[in-house]
């Protein structure tokens, strides 16, 4: 499993997910620099956390212009799994590559915390290592997590995550983390590569990694 | 928007109701007339000129608050426009001495004059369009004092605001004519076209007509002369500024705007109820298109997020 870890200015959880892809789950991975356009060989396409271009106007929404964009939905629409982790769950969703938009959190604030979570779906290739209904922890660390959509029928189906308990940001229906349609694009507001190995916490992370190795 | 019937044929347009009331299609024609019909005949490329420079010129005015007719160009030679009754008064409004001015007062083309000079003319075909006054024009009701002063307003800032543009297009405005008419709430809005049919324009320091005074003395290049003008508008930028405002759908909770809120009570300003925070954005523009629509698509397509923000916008000066 060839894993491609897409690299903005002002991303910085590039290398978290480096470590735990490479040095956890010893699997071929590369950072690719937001200004090339090749994903050949891949066949993961990592969005990480952090920030883009300041997230100037709104979060994510100048990084979508980004010559690799071009290229991640080109593979997306070829069916390529492509995750997108906090700022590029946020980028997913301007890029028209997710449903929905992440606006500020409902307190106003930053909030860095572990949080916990119910998956909703374990029959997508990021979360089959999963049991539906099963309750995760995670850390969210984020200022626009707040899910919104107008229609909240037009995504009931997508949900993969869901807050569990507190609902941290005011998203809508609690919702943490979504498929497109097909099941092949993820956003989730949790950082699994902050929580994938024990001495950090929690290895629930590490099992969304695992999942989308095992899928290939 | 489709054209749904013909209501009137002139001399150099066509008029045409649209499925909504407060809507015309003008469609401009490449027929030209001069001397009250006498002389006739096709000018290639004249209606798609007239179109396009009638096009940014409205857009100009709007931008510098004049209110007027236009809302959208459609096709080469279409305008979509506010459905409006037109005054049955023609508006000449002349910086320098030409045509039927100089004819009439033996005063030499081209003199400058110290003020703009205002002419009415009364519409009809049969009339000849005979010159009258304003006392004419009140006494025989064709439109109130008010509206007059609207009219004579709204004229010379129009002039105004052409001169200056025309310049930039090394064109001097020797004389123009307006026509102007009333929605169906009594506002009042610049109409017609404004065109080389409706300007005389000269080549800047010079008494080369670039007008259809080439047509009506034979001068000669007169297609070549429709094409020129459009090109210079055309390639003339507009200084324009239009702002936007973003902020989020009403059925989205704004945060902040509660915080404010709270704060403003506690100020004890128990009169607010709501508050909603928002972005504004100033864009300054070199346009040298007349397309509104292109900053529907910049805010559709960047400067706001559809499904969490609504947005508005406006030219400002």
């Amino acid at each position: 499993m060839n894993f491609g870890i897409v690299v903005f200015p002002g991303t910085n959880c590039d290398r978290d997910c480096y470590y735990v892809i490479r040095d956890i789950l010893n699997q071929p991975v590369k950072f690719i620099w937001h200004r090339e356009n090749d994903l050949k060989g891949i066949d993961c396409v990592v969005l990480p956390g952090g920030f883009s271009y300041g997230d100037y106007l709104r979060a994510g929404a100048i990084a979508r212009f980004s010559p690799i964009m071009s290229s991640v939905r080109e593979f997306a629409d070829k069916g390529g799994l492509v995750i997108g982790i906090c700022n590029g769950f946020q980028i997913l969703t301007e890029a028209g590559l997710l449903p929905g938009a992440l606006g500020r959190n409902r307190s106003l604030r930053f909030i860095c915390r572990y949080v916990n979570l119910i998956i909703e779906r374990n029959d997508t290739p990021f979360t089959s290592e999963f049991e539906k209904g099963e309750i995760v922890r995670m850390p969210i660390a984020h200022n626009e997590g707040n899910y919104y959509i107008d229609d909240l029928s037009k995504v009931e189906k997508q949900v993969v995550l869901r807050y569990y308990g507190e609902n941290p940001n005011g998203a809508l229906d609690n919702i943490a983390g979504i498929v497109n349609e097909r099941g092949n694009v993820f956003g989730l507001m949790p950082h699994p590569e902050r929580c994938s190995e024990k001495i950090l916490g929690s290895e629930d992370g590490l099992r969304i990694f695992k999942s989308i190795v095992r899928s290939l | 928007m489709e054209k749904v019937k013909l209501l009137y044929e002139g001399k150099a347009k066509r008029v045409y109701s649209t499925p909504e009331e407060d809507k015309f299609i003008i469609e401009f024609k490449d027929t030209a007339t001069a001397f009250d019909g006498l002389k006739k005949a096709d000018i290639s490329g004249k209606g798609e000129a007239n179109c396009i420079i009638s096009s940014k010129i409205f857009e100009l005015l709007t931008i510098k608050g004049i209110k007027n007719h236009y809302i959208k160009r459609l096709s080469e030679r279409e305008m979509l426009v506010k459905s409006v009754k037109i005054f049955p008064i023609e508006v000449i409004i002349r910086n320098r001495v030409a045509g039927s001015m100089a004819k009439r007062l033996g005063l030499d083309v081209g003199k400058e004059l110290e003020r703009p000079v205002l002419e009415f003319c009364y519409k009809s075909d049969e009339l000849h369009d005979p010159m009258i006054n304003e006392d004419h024009i009140l006494a025989l009701n064709l439109a109130t004092e008010e509206e007059l002063k609207t009219i004579k307003e709204m004229s010379l800032e129009t002039n105004k605001i052409l001169i200056e543009f025309f310049r930039k297009c090394h064109l001097e405005l020797v004389d123009m004519k307006f026509e102007f008419g009333k929605d169906s709430q009594g506002n009042i809005y610049l109409a017609d076209e404004i065109s080389p049919d409706t300007c005389r324009l000269w080549e800047l320091g010079t008494t080369t007509s670039w007008d259809k005074d080439r047509f009506r003395k034979d001068l000669g290049g007169v297609e070549e002369a429709y094409r020129e003008v459009k090109e210079r508008v055309i390639n003339t930028p507009i200084d324009s500024k239009a702002r936007i405002f973003i902020r989020l759908k009403p059925s989205i909770l704004d945060a902040q705007g509660s915080v404010i809120l709270n704060a403003l009570k506690s100020l004890g300003f128990n009169e607010v109820i709501e508050v909603r925070v928002g972005k504004l954005l100033e864009l300054k523009m070199d346009r040298k298109v007349d397309e509104p629509e292109r900053i529907e698509r910049m805010c559709r397509e960047l400067l706001a997020n559809p499904v969490m923000e609504d947005y508005e916008w406006e030219w400002i000066e």
